[in-house]
């Protein structure tokens, strides 16, 4: 009986050891998009060669638990067939995973024909990186052969500019994702019941915030409501309050406002006045206390629970009908608006900095060597063009329509096919990567408007809070991008950060002698050497005078 | 005195038994905490966060059936399954006769031997060089990338190698002047005197495997090959940055509910698999423990 059991134990961890060995063998068999056709595929324009070209790609997924593409996905067979190109593309994890994964690809000169950069601080960096140890090749020749995605995707000099190494272009920047999408919202049920306006100045700011957290604006007759919500991201303060920091013209870390005069933001005095309004707002207690410790999800959390009245927030991930369904069922009658920027005493009114987190694809080094670079661009100019809606949305017919305006609709189309449906999105992993370039019948598609089902409310969220935040007035910060952080890096963010925090939370004094000392603690920590090193940089990139 | 020495040391008790029952409650609240998180239904946490009692009749699965639900979790399931079973087979099958020659102390050059496992105790070689030897052995995609390198554990052989050498040298002598050879020395008389430890290793590398979560993603490029784990903190990566997923990709329970319900999922194999070992895992990693 022993021998038995032994025997059969044997046989399944043999059976196992062997079946897992054979997975990938299987599967990358299994994944060749089709055997080539008995009858030769019509001959295109382009000469293709004689053997499809294998391309790997790299790429972060749109929607990452949703999987890849199954090995079938009709796009495989039609890159085969009509680009003679046989694709193999990788999920891989965004941040330091990707990172990481990157890098081991890249230590063992194995990185693939095509790739996303992918960075948990700066992508730029990590392309210079790559360009420094010759792992990747300039890219201008591309542009030539696929003029239509340059046209729509790599149409931004400045981005251009900033992949660029000694005259050569050496990344692919791909367009930001919906840019200028977060801003200054207020809740206006609360405006409503307490009579009051939209605060247009950092005072009225104040005073706005105190009746929501004292006048009871949900009307529950309880002491559960606070003015602002945030938390920090970014850094000092982070971007959560720039409704604060735009007024007196000193959003974030450096001064793009000013050219004549780029230096850290905290070289500014409007900065010490910012400062000071922070801390009338804490010590008047109308901000949620646990801010400088709270989480994204804990923050979208509470504004779901009515917790507070003014905030900071992506417009998405407001409006959004997953997002925002919490909130309609908690306050059917509640209601977010956005809000211009508040003006500060000089008059300045600035919305918010506008980075452009751009995302980087690069072709490598070896893939040049083996000839493949016009296969790559064959690749994104068909994406760009007979494969655009394929990738980005799924096939016309089945997974949607277009209407008279070129406008997706989904009339007459299965719920469960539709290109919005959960089943559907392993078939558009790409669409956030390669694919969308930000036209309005693309972002339409993406966040259309709907009626709540508990409020019955109409969301638009694009008429109503994206098209409103980008006109604002944002300051144009690309070339953050080109700053290395200073030598003293760790130590001089510590400090800055803290420093701002400890003013703010009043376990230090804010006056005019401890604010010299904050700025002669930066400076023993390099600030000067930083934004002499950060003047330079912009200077040899013709973005400072 | 009597009486004054029994206060004392009732006092002493009474400290003792409070100070563990301190230390149980901060190890059982935050895991009270995670486990309420992921049974709180959403309306009750869009409402008020997570309590810290939740009446029973409130509780909800609705995180573990998004999670074990999803399409791609059999898949995940069953290539964990797979790696934890190989890895554990193919470990065990390295480390037992590592350790048992070890554990000889005639064995010739034993002590250079037990030098250089050490070594690659004290100086690990470094991602970079693995990717290479994994990358040149062609292994990319497949499960033995995941499973080779820390195939052999030094920590584990030592603690392995205490234990055989704790055993009866006569039973082995016995055993030979039978006729049996070394394998079967090893096979007929030291591993069925082994069981603790056996199954105390083997529970150390399971939970190894089980957990492996930075090997896949850095040698498994074909997702369908990917481990519970990453599923899992993929899935939560797209939850938390769900102003990026437009299609309501969740809807029915909070990110934190997804979060506290992953790690459980993560956790429960490991539990039902520790009470059977038990009274065998206490006495394996006290080996090494007592020198007589």
């Amino acid at each position: 009986m022993k021998k038995w059991k032994l025997l059969i134990v044997t046989i399944l961890v043999t059976s196992l050891i062997l079946s897992a060995c054979a997975t990938a063998t299987e599967t990358m068999e299994a994944e060749q998009p089709g055997e080539p056709e008995a009858v030769a595929p019509e001959p295109e324009e382009e000469e293709m060669p004689a053997e499809p070209v294998t391309i790997t790609l790299w790429a972060q997924a749109t929607v990452t638990e949703s999987g890849p593409p199954p090995n079938d996905w009709i796009a495989y067979d039609i890159i085969h067939d009509e680009l003679g190109i046989d694709l193999e593309y990788t999920i891989i994890p965004p941040a330091g995973d990707g990172e990481t994964k990157l890098n081991a690809a890249a230590a063992a000169n194995d990185l693939p024909d095509l790739f996303q950069i992918t960075s948990t601080t700066n992508g730029r960096d990590n392309l210079y990186t790559y360009y420094e140890l010759g792992l990747i090749t300039p890219v201008d020749d591309m542009f030539a052969m696929m003029p239509v995605r340059t046209e729509n995707h790599y149409n931004n000099q400045l981005l251009l500019d900033l992949v660029s190494f000694d005259g050569s272009v050496y990344g692919l920047p791909e367009p930001p994702i919906i840019p200028k999408r977060e801003g200054f919202v207020i809740r206006q049920d609360w405006l409503d019941a307490l009579d009051l306006e939209a605060p247009t100045t950092p005072e009225e700011l104040l005073d706005v915030a105190v009746a929501f957290t004292t006048q009871d604006p949900d009307g529950n007759g309880q002491d559960d409501t606070y003015g602002i919500g945030a938390f920090i991201e970014g850094p000092g303060l982070g971007r959560r309050f720039n409704y604060v920091f735009g007024a007196y013209g000193v959003l974030d870390l450096w001064n793009f406002i000013d050219a004549d005069n780029f230096a850290l933001n905290v070289r500014d005095p409007q900065y010490y006045e910012a400062m000071q309004t922070m801390i009338d707002l804490v010590d008047a207690g109308v901000i949620d206390p646990d801010w400088p410790t709270l989480s994204k999800d804990e923050f979208r959390a509470r504004w779901k629970q009515g917790r507070f009245g003014i905030m900071w927030e992506d417009f998405a991930a407001l409006t959004n009908k997953s997002n925002y369904a919490p909130f309609d069922e908690n306050f059917p009658e509640g209601s977010w608006t956005p809000v211009p920027a508040l003006t500060g005493p000089e008059g300045e009114a600035y919305y918010g900095l506008y980075e452009g987190n751009f995302q980087i694809f690069a072709v490598s080094q070896r893939a040049a060597d083996e000839g493949k670079i016009e296969a790559i661009a064959r690749l994104l100019e068909w994406i760009a063009t007979d494969g655009y809606y394929l990738l980005g949305f799924g096939e016309e017919g089945a997974n949607f329509n277009l209407d008279e305006n070129g406008f997706l609709t989904l009339d007459g189309i299965d719920p469960e096919q539709a290109y919005n449906a959960p089943e559907r999105q392993p078939f558009t992993q790409l669409r956030n990567q390669l694919v969308f370039y930000n036209t309005l019948a693309e972002i339409s598609a993406r966040y259309p408007n709907y009626t709540t089902e508990v409020s019955g409310k109409l969301m638009t969220p694009i008429d109503t809070f994206l098209s409103f935040f980008q006109a604002q007035d944002w300051v144009e910060g690309f070339a953050k991008k080109l700053i290395q952080p200073p030598e003293t890096g760790a130590d001089f963010e510590r400090f800055y950060n803290e420093g701002l925090l400890q003013f703010v939370l009043g376990q230090k004094e804010l006056t005019p002698e401890t604010w010299a000392e904050y700025l002669a603690g930066l400076d023993n920590l390099g600030a000067k050497e930083y934004e002499e090193a950060a003047t330079a940089v912009l200077k040899d990139a013709g973005m400072l005078p | 005195m009597l009486r004054m020495r029994t206060r004392g040391g009732l006092a002493f008790q009474i400290g003792i038994a409070a100070f563990l029952l301190v230390a149980l409650l901060i190890v059982l609240i935050p895991f009270w905490r995670v486990i309420v998180t992921a049974f709180v239904p959403l309306d009750v946490y869009t409402h008020e966060g997570v309590p810290f009692f939740l009446s029973p009749a409130k509780w909800s699965i609705e995180a573990f059936k998004q999670l074990m639900t999803h399409s791609q979790f059999p898949r995940a399931l069953w290539n964990s399954i797979v790696i934890t079973i190989m890895g554990v087979a193919i470990s065990m099958t390295l480390t037992i006769p590592l350790a048992y020659g070890l554990s000889t102390r005639d064995l010739p050059g034993r002590k250079l031997i037990m030098g250089l496992i050490l070594f690659t105790y004290l100086f690990s070689p470094g991602l970079i060089p693995v990717y290479l030897l994994i990358t040149g052995m062609k292994l990319t995609n497949n499960y033995l990338a995941i499973i080779l390198p820390p195939a052999v554990s030094v920590y584990n052989t030592l603690v392995m190698t205490s234990f055989f050498e704790e055993l009866p040298v006569e039973l082995k002598e016995a055993a030979r002047l039978d006729g049996a050879n070394e394998l079967q020395v090893l096979w007929h008389v030291i591993i069925p005197l082994s069981k603790p430890i056996l199954l105390t290793i083997g529970l150390f590398y399971a939970v190894y495997f089980w957990n492996q979560f930075f090997t896949p993603i850095l040698y498994l490029n074909k997702n369908e090959l990917l481990p519970l784990p990453v599923l899992l903190r993929n899935i939560l990566i797209s939850s938390s940055l769900n102003e990026y997923v437009e299609y309501n990709a969740f809807s029915t329970s909070a990110v934190e509910s997804l979060k506290a319900a992953g790690v459980l999922i993560t956790m429960i194999p490991m539990l039902l698999v520790y009470p059977w070992i038990q009274r065998y895992f206490t006495k394996g990693t006290l080996v090494g423990g007592v020198k007589e």
